[in-house]
């Protein structure tokens, strides 16, 4: 049997994970099986993701108006359509003031959860777990949730302001506040996910590393962001670079609440191109519009892999 | 003893009990107004729990709409999505981290890469993509589309846990004669346990919350899941938020159920899969 080669060979290969040992040694029957049990995968991002994003090219070059009718080819005609609509870069813009404050806004609250997560005692126990229910909440019914606490004739938030002064008035109707309170209804959504994970990654921090710089005198504060922080960096990174790519997914919660409104103020990209595609019925110009969301994401991506990549991370 | 960082100067009990309220105090308060009257869900001073106790607005929700129906067809596609999401990832993980074929670096970059553009981006073009198979308004549509998004995740998530079984057992499987697919099936997969566990039930939130994709895929009535059933109810009965609470508080219960018995390791798994 030749078997125990090739698993020689996967076990040099775990420890430098680019390196192609395995190419060439690896048996034919094992080979056989590792690609059939990649196929699927593979077939069904090709069919999910490539080819609608292959489609959403040819669309964008066309005048396509519901999906799916006839449509001609008419070049950049469409790209020009959506580059001088002023909709697109408001959304655009939106959506990178929703990306930044969403940030922000998570990454503070997880920290400081995943910083008394750490702590011993039963609350923290306990808190490690129902911590995540917000996020378990189905987007549909956290919508709900807020609607109803914040209702401005029954809401209890609404009724606690009031009682000591404050009108909140209608939190999902009022112009640019509305924008505010939506991103802190997504915030308490998806915060208990990173704070899990952060809590996790501190978890790995040696505290021998944490009590030698204590005991060079660095209060806590200069612990945490010169010793504690730099080893968090690698999780941070990919946290940072999924979390944004989630983030600026988000559609549910927004059009769940506002629908986009009041008078647009919280269209971001994603409800942008589905009120084009669905409300508005112009199919080339949603697709043209994501096309070049799919652009500028992968510009933002690359920029932020080349100057926030940790040093050491493969 | 565990090093603590403390949160400057503010006491950590008084940030306890303020995120505790953050966290808890919404679903607490939706889910004791499910169980109010009319009269006491509206009156002008609250109620901190239900004085008159009553089960009228789940009996409204299952009696006069058709929340079963949504029900049912919410569990046929979470079950689906978590089996194939399993199943999916599993072989994808293991072929790409633990066989290694020849190229998986580059597989596994690439299936990452196209997890990364935004889906809400794609739902024009997988329309048509899907009308053309033949996939719309079906289960089997929704199920592949919700696959697409976890599997990705849910393997790159099980990378880690298929590092820490140490490559020794394959060596010795196949000394005692065992072919790569019992290697797999027989020694690795079940010192895996925690690392199915949080792709199940990962896989299982996400397409029992999921309402963008369901909501245009679908078109049916009686194939409708429980987002879109819900976000129908509340454009329906606004002026009927016991109702509506009653809606809410079924369609998040069994998600939250499951946390309860599988909370734990889901966040224990999830925690060891991204630290690794």
């Amino acid at each position: 049997m030749t078997a125990p080669v090739s698993t020689r060979s996967a076990r040099t290969v775990n420890s430098r994970p680019r390196r192609s040992a395995g190419v060439g040694r690896t048996t034919t029957s094992t080979k056989v099986l590792g690609y059939v049990l990649v196929a699927p995968i593979v077939a069904i991002m090709a069919f999910v993701i490539a080819f609608p994003l292959v489609n959403a090219v040819i669309t964008s070059l066309q005048d396509q108006r519901v999906i799916g009718s006839p449509a001609d080819f008419v070049g950049l005609d469409t790209y020009l359509k959506v580059l001088g609509d002023d909709k697109f870069w408001s959304a655009l813009g939106r959506s990178g003031i929703w990306l930044i404050v969403n940030m922000i806004v998570q990454t503070i609250l997880a920290f400081a959860t995943a910083l008394l997560l750490q702590r011993s005692g039963w609350w923290s126990k306990s808190a490690r777990t129902w911590i995540v229910l917000p996020w378990v909440v189905p987007t549909v019914a956290v919508a709900v949730i807020w609607q109803w606490l914040l209702n401005s004739n029954y809401g209890i938030i609404h009724k606690m302001f009031a009682a000591v002064g404050i009108d909140i008035g209608a939190p999902f109707a009022d112009g640019p506040l509305t924008l505010i309170t939506v991103i802190l209804v997504n915030s308490w959504h998806w915060f208990p996910l990173s704070a899990v994970v952060i809590y996790g990654a501190l978890a790995t921090v040696p505290h021998e590393v944490i009590e030698a710089a204590k005991m060079d005198g660095a209060n806590a504060w200069r612990t945490f962001w010169s010793v504690t922080f730099p080893l968090l960096q690698p999780v941070l990174f990919a946290l940072g670079l999924v979390g944004s790519l989630w983030s600026f997914n988000v559609l549910d919660t927004i059009y769940l609440t506002t629908k986009g409104g009041p008078a647009g103020a919280t269209t971001t990209m994603p409800v942008y191109i589905y009120d084009t595609a669905f409300s508005a019925f112009r199919s080339s110009e949603a697709a043209a519009a994501s096309v070049l969301t799919v652009i500028v994401l992968a510009i933002a991506g690359v920029l932020f892999v080349r100057f926030a990549r940790p040093k050491d991370f493969a | 003893m565990r090093p603590t960082l403390r949160l400057g100067r503010i006491p950590a009990a008084i940030s306890m009990i303020v995120l505790t309220v953050i966290v808890i105090g919404p679903i607490y308060w939706v889910v004791s107004s499910a169980f109010k009257t009319r009269q006491e869900i509206l009156q002008a001073t609250p109620t901190w729990w239900p004085q008159n106790f009553t089960l009228s607005n789940f009996e409204q929700l299952f009696m006069t709409t058709d929340y079963a129906l949504y029900l049912r067809n919410s569990v046929i596609v979470a079950v689906a999505t978590t089996i194939v999401t399993l199943i999916v990832s599993l072989a994808a993980a293991y072929g790409l981290y633990r066989l290694r074929v020849p190229g998986s670096g580059k597989i596994a970059g690439i299936v990452l890469l196209s997890y990364m553009i935004p889906g809400t981006l794609l739902i024009v073009p997988l329309y048509k993509t899907l009308a053309g198979a033949g996939l719309i308004d079906t289960y089997a549509g929704l199920v592949l589309v919700n696959v697409a998004f976890t599997a990705p995740f849910c393997t790159w998530l099980l990378r880690g846990f298929i590092f820490s079984v140490p490559a020794e057992l394959d060596e010795a499987a196949a000394i005692d004669g065992a072919g790569p697919v019992r290697t797999m099936v027989q020694v690795v997969l079940p010192l895996m346990a925690p690392g199915v566990a949080t792709v199940a039930v990962y896989s299982f939130v996400y397409s029992w919350t999921e309402f963008v994709f369901a909501s245009q895929f679908i078109v049916s009535d009686t194939l409708k899941t429980l987002p879109i059933g819900l976000s129908a109810l509340v454009g329906q009965y606004t002026v009927n938020w016991g109702l509506v609470m009653a809606g809410t508080v079924s369609t998040l219960l069994p998600t939250v159920i499951l946390f309860v018995f599988v909370g734990k390791y889901f966040v224990g798994g999830l925690i060891a899969g991204a630290t690794k």
